[in-house]
C-alpha cells in the first residue's frame, strides 16, 4: 500500500490528492491512501510517500473540480478540507471518486456514503463556525483595534473571519486560533491574510484577552440585568450556553 | 416629572433602562442578507445570530433597552406607568449609539431594540427615537439590524422615518380585544394601535413592489406547498391583491422625502400580546394571531407571560406564577399556524376554547382526528405528512425526497428527524407499522401525554429549553 501525505494546508491537501490520484490510475485506487500529518503510527509494510505544495497542480484540481463536478462539490471539498477529522482527507478523495464518475450529480446522491461523510464533515464545519459567529468576543486594544481568541477544533478561522471581515470591514481586527496559533489580520478596509504566529506574536497577542474596558463592564451589567427574575431558569441557559463554551465569553467572568 | 435631569452614569442609566425593556420579549434578528459595506459597521443575516443566553435562558442578540421609562400613560399592567414611583432614567442618544456600535464590535450583539416610555407626548417622543437612529444610521454609520417599537398616537412622518431606519417595527398589540385594552392601558385604544400598524402594513408591501419583490413577507418554503395554509387563503390574497394598489397611495412618506434611500423594514412588522393578565380564551389569542397575519402580513406575533409587578386588584397579584405552559402552548399552535398550514379553528373553536394542558397541540388534533390515520408515509402528500405528530417541515421533505429514489423503512425514517416515539402510532411505512398498538383515541392519548407529560414539567419547572423557538425544542419538530 503507498501512503500519500502532507502538512494540514490546503494547497498541500490539493497537491496530495493530484499526486496520489496520478498514482493510482497505475497502481489502482484501492491500493493508496491519503493521510495528513503528523502520522503517528507508521506501519513496516506500507510505504509513505510526503507531498509537498504545488501551486500548479494545486489549480489543476481545483479547476477539474469546478469543470468536471460542480462548485458546489469545490465548496464541500474546501469546507471538508478544514475538518479535524482523521479521515478527512481519505474522505475528499473518496468522494471526488465519486464525483469524478458521475459529475454534478454527485451532489444529490444522499444514499451515497461517501457522499453523507463528505456531507457530515461539511455540516459540522458550517456549525461550528457559525458557534463562533454567535460567542466569539473582541476586545479592544485603545480603540483602535480589536482582538479575538478562538480555540476551534477544526480549522475554521478563516472562515470566521470572513464573516467578520463583512461585519466590520472598516476596523483593524485579528482574529486568532489560540491552538494552531494562526492568526487572520484584517486591516481596515484591505483584505484579509493569515498569519502563523511566532513565539513572541503568540505571546503578546495572548495577553490581549485580559484587556477590559468601560464596555465589558456595561456589557456584564447589561447582562445581569436582562434577565428576567420569575423565570429564572438556569438549566435551561446551561442547556443552550454549556460551561464549557464560556471560556471567552466575558459575560461570565466576574 | 418629564426631563428631570438626573447625574446618574451611563451604567445606573443602561440598570434601569434595561430592567425597564427586559419584558419585551421579541429578541430575534432575523431579516434578509444585508451585506456589509466599507465605511460602515454591520451586516444583517437571514437566520439571526445569538450572542448569549441570559439567566432566564432567554437569547441575546439585540441591545434591548428604553430610550427613557418616563412615562405619562398609565397602563396598569406595566411597570413604568406614571403611577408607579420608581426610579426613572432617560438615555442621551449619543449614550445609545455609543452603546451599540461598541457592543457591536466587541461581538457582543447583532444591533438594537429601542423602545420607549411616553415621553410628554407621543410625537416627542418618536422623534427623539427617529433623532436617535439617525444618528446611529448616519454619523456612526451603523448598518446592522435595529428593531424599533413605535409610540401609537405618533405622526405619520414619523412613523415613516422610523421605518426606514430600522429593519423591524412593531406595535404591541398588548391585548387581544379592545375592551381589555380600555380596561387595563386607558390611554391607548385598538384604533391607535390598529392604523399605524396598517400603514406600516401597506407601506412594506408598496416598498416590496417598488423594488421588485412579491407585495407579501417571505415565508417558510414549506407554505408553498400547502394549499390551505392562513397565508394562501381566499381572504388573505383577495387583500393582498387588491391592496396594493392602494398601498402605494396610502404608503407613509417619512418628512424629508427620499432622502434615507434605505429600505423599508426589511425585516418586516412584529407584535406582542400579554398572556393570563386578562381572561381571554387561547382560541380568542390564536384567533387573533391568525388575522394579523393574515390582515396585516405581520412577521411575527410574540407572546409575553404576565408577570405581575404592580398591586393592582384588577391584575394577577404580585407573586401569581407567570402562565409559562400556556405562553409555550400559544408558541406552539402560532408555529402550526406558520409552518404546518394549520387554521386556528382548527386548533380551538367556541365550544373548546384552551389548549390541554396535558398534550401539544398537534398531538391534540391528531387525537381529535384519528379517521385521517393510519398515514402511508410512502405515498401521503406533503401537507398530511405535516399532520403527523412527530414530523416536522423537514422531515416532511426530506420523506418527499427520499421516497422518490427508493422505498422507506422505519429506520430511514428515523435517519430523516421523525421522532418516531410519538409518529408510530399514526404511520405506516410500506402497509407496516412499527408496533402493533391499536387506533385507539383513549389508548394513544394515553401514552402520548406520558412522552408530553415529561416536557410539560419541564415547563413548568422552568427547566426547558424553548427560548429562541426552534421547531425542535417543541417536539413537533
Ligand atoms: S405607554 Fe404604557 S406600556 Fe408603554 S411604557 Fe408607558 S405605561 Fe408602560
Amino acid at each position: 500500500m503507498k501512503i500519500f501525505c502532507c502538512k494540514d494546508r490546503f494547497e498541500d491537501i490539493l497537491t496530495c490528492i493530484y499526486d496520489a490520484w496520478s498514482c493510482a490510475l497505475k497502481e489502482g485506487h484501492n491500493n493508496i491512501r491519503l493521510m495528513r500529518e503528523p502520522v503517528w503510527q507508521q506501519s513496516l509494510f506500507d510505504e509513505y510517500i510526503h507531498v509537498d505544495a504545488d501551486r500548479e497542480k494545486t489549480e489543476k484540481v481545483i479547476r477539474s473540480i469546478k469543470k468536471s463536478i460542480s462548485n458546489q462539490a469545490y465548496f464541500w471539498v474546501f469546507y471538508a478540507s478544514l475538518s479535524v477529522e482523521e479521515d478527512a482527507l481519505q474522505s475528499i478523495y473518496n468522494f471526488l471518486r465519486v464525483g469524478f464518475a458521475v459529475g454534478a450529480g454527485v451532489c444529490s446522491m444522499y444514499a451515497n456514503p461517501h457522499v453523507m461523510r463528505i456531507l457530515e464533515l461539511k455540516r459540522r464545519i458550517g456549525n461550528e463556525s457559525h458557534y463562533f459567529r454567535e460567542f466569539a468576543r473582541f476586545t479592544s486594544l485603545e480603540d483602535k483595534a480589536y482582538v479575538c481568541h478562538i480555540e476551534p477544533k477544526n480549522n475554521v478561522v478563516t472562515i470566521v473571519a470572513e464573516h467578520f471581515a463583512d461585519r466590520m470591514p472598516s476596523e483593524h481586527f485579528v482574529i486568532v486560533d489560540d491552538n494552531r496559533r494562526v492568526a487572520v489580520v484584517h486591516p481596515k478596509d484591505e483584505e484579509l491574510y493569515l498569519m502563523y504566529l511566532t513565539e513572541k506574536e503568540f505571546d503578546v497577542l495572548s495577553r490581549s484577552e485580559d484587556f477590559e474596558d468601560e464596555y465589558t463592564r456595561l456589557w456584564r451589567t447589561f447582562f445581569k440585568t436582562i434577565g428576567i427574575k420569575e423565570r429564572e431558569n438556569r438549566a435551561c441557559q446551561r442547556n443552550m450556553f454549556p460551561i464549557w463554551m464560556r471560556k471567552h465569553a466575558v459575560e461570565f467572568k466576574e | 416629572m418629564n426631563e428631570i435631569i438626573t447625574d446618574y452614569t451611563t451604567e445606573e442609566k443602561l440598570n434601569i433602562l434595561a430592567d425597564a425593556a427586559k419584558y419585551d420579549v421579541a429578541c430575534t434578528s432575523s431579516s434578509s442578507d444585508r451585506r456589509g459595506k466599507k465605511g460602515f459597521l454591520g451586516n444583517t443575516k437571514a437566520c439571526g445570530i445569538c450572542h448569549s443566553f441570559a439567566s432566564d435562558g432567554r437569547c441575546i442578540s439585540l441591545l434591548k433597552i428604553l430610550m427613557t421609562n418616563h412615562c405619562v400613560y398609565d397602563c396598569r399592567y406595566c411597570i413604568n406607568r406614571a403611577s408607579n414611583d420608581i426610579p426613572r432614567a432617560t438615555f442621551t442618544p449619543e449614550e445609545i449609539c455609543e452603546l451599540t456600535v461598541e457592543f457591536y464590535k466587541r461581538n457582543y450583539i447583532e444591533g438594537l431594540f429601542l423602545s420607549s416610555g411616553v415621553l410628554k407626548n407621543p410625537t416627542y417622543t418618536m422623534e427623539k427615537m427617529c433623532e436617535t437612529l439617525l444618528l446611529l444610521r448616519n454619523k456612526y454609520h451603523f448598518n446592522g439590524y435595529i428593531h424599533v417599537k413605535t409610540i401609537p398616537g405618533a405622526s405619520d412622518e414619523l412613523l415613516a422615518t422610523a421605518g426606514y431606519l430600522a429593519d423591524r417595527i412593531s406595535v404591541n398589540l398588548e391585548l387581544p380585544t379592545a375592551e381589555s385594552l380600555s380596561k387595563l392601558a386607558p390611554n391607548k385604544s385598538f384604533k391607535t394601535i390598529l392604523e399605524p400598524m396598517g400603514k406600516v402594513s401597506d407601506t412594506i408591501k408598496a416598498h416590496r413592489v417598488a423594488i421588485g419583490k412579491d407585495a407579501r413577507m417571505e415565508r417558510s418554503r414549506g407554505n408553498m406547498y400547502l394549499s390551505n395554509s392562513i397565508f394562501q387563503s381566499r381572504q388573505s390574497i383577495e387583500r393582498q391583491e387588491g391592496i396594493t394598489e392602494a398601498s402605494v397611495k396610502n404608503a407613509l412618506v417619512p418628512s424629508d422625502g427620499g432622502k434615507l434611500k434605505r429600505s423599508f423594514a426589511p425585516a418586516g412588522q412584529s407584535t406582542q400580546m400579554i398572556i393570563g393578565a386578562t381572561d381571554e380564551s387561547d382560541y380568542t389569542l390564536i384567533k387573533t394571531t391568525e388575522k394579523l397575519y393574515q390582515s396585516y402580513d405581520l412577521k411575527r406575533v410574540f407572546y409575553s407571560a404576565y408577570i405581575p409587578i404592580n398591586e393592582d386588584r384588577v391584575l394577577p397579584q404580585i407573586g401569581t406564577p407567570p402562565p409559562l405552559l400556556r405562553e409555550h402552548r400559544l408558541y406552539q399552535a402560532d408555529w402550526l399556524l406558520r409552518y404546518y398550514g394549520f387554521r386556528a379553528n382548527e386548533l380551538l373553536s367556541e365550544e373548546k376554547p384552551n389548549f390541554n394542558e396535558l398534550l401539544d397541540p398537534k398531538c391534540d388534533w391528531a387525537l381529535r382526528h384519528l379517521g385521517y390515520f393510519p398515514v402511508e408515509v410512502q405515498r401521503a402528500p406533503y401537507d398530511l405528512l405535516l399532520r403527523i405528530p412527530g414530523i416536522g417541515p423537514r422531515s416532511a421533505g426530506r420523506i418527499i425526497y427520499g421516497r422518490r429514489y427508493g422505498t422507506l423503512d422505519f429506520d430511514n425514517l428515523k435517519k430523516m428527524g421523525v421522532v418516531l416515539k410519538r409518529a408510530h402510532y399514526f404511520i405506516t411505512c410500506n402497509g407496516h407499522r412499527l408496533y402493533n398498538t391499536p387506533i385507539e383515541e383513549s389508548y394513544i392519548t394515553r401514552q402520548l401525554i406520558d412522552t408530553n407529560g415529561r416536557d410539560n414539567w419541564k415547563v413548568n419547572n422552568q427547566n426547558n429549553t424553548y427560548t429562541q423557538m426552534s421547531l425542535a425544542d417543541f417536539g413537533i419538530g
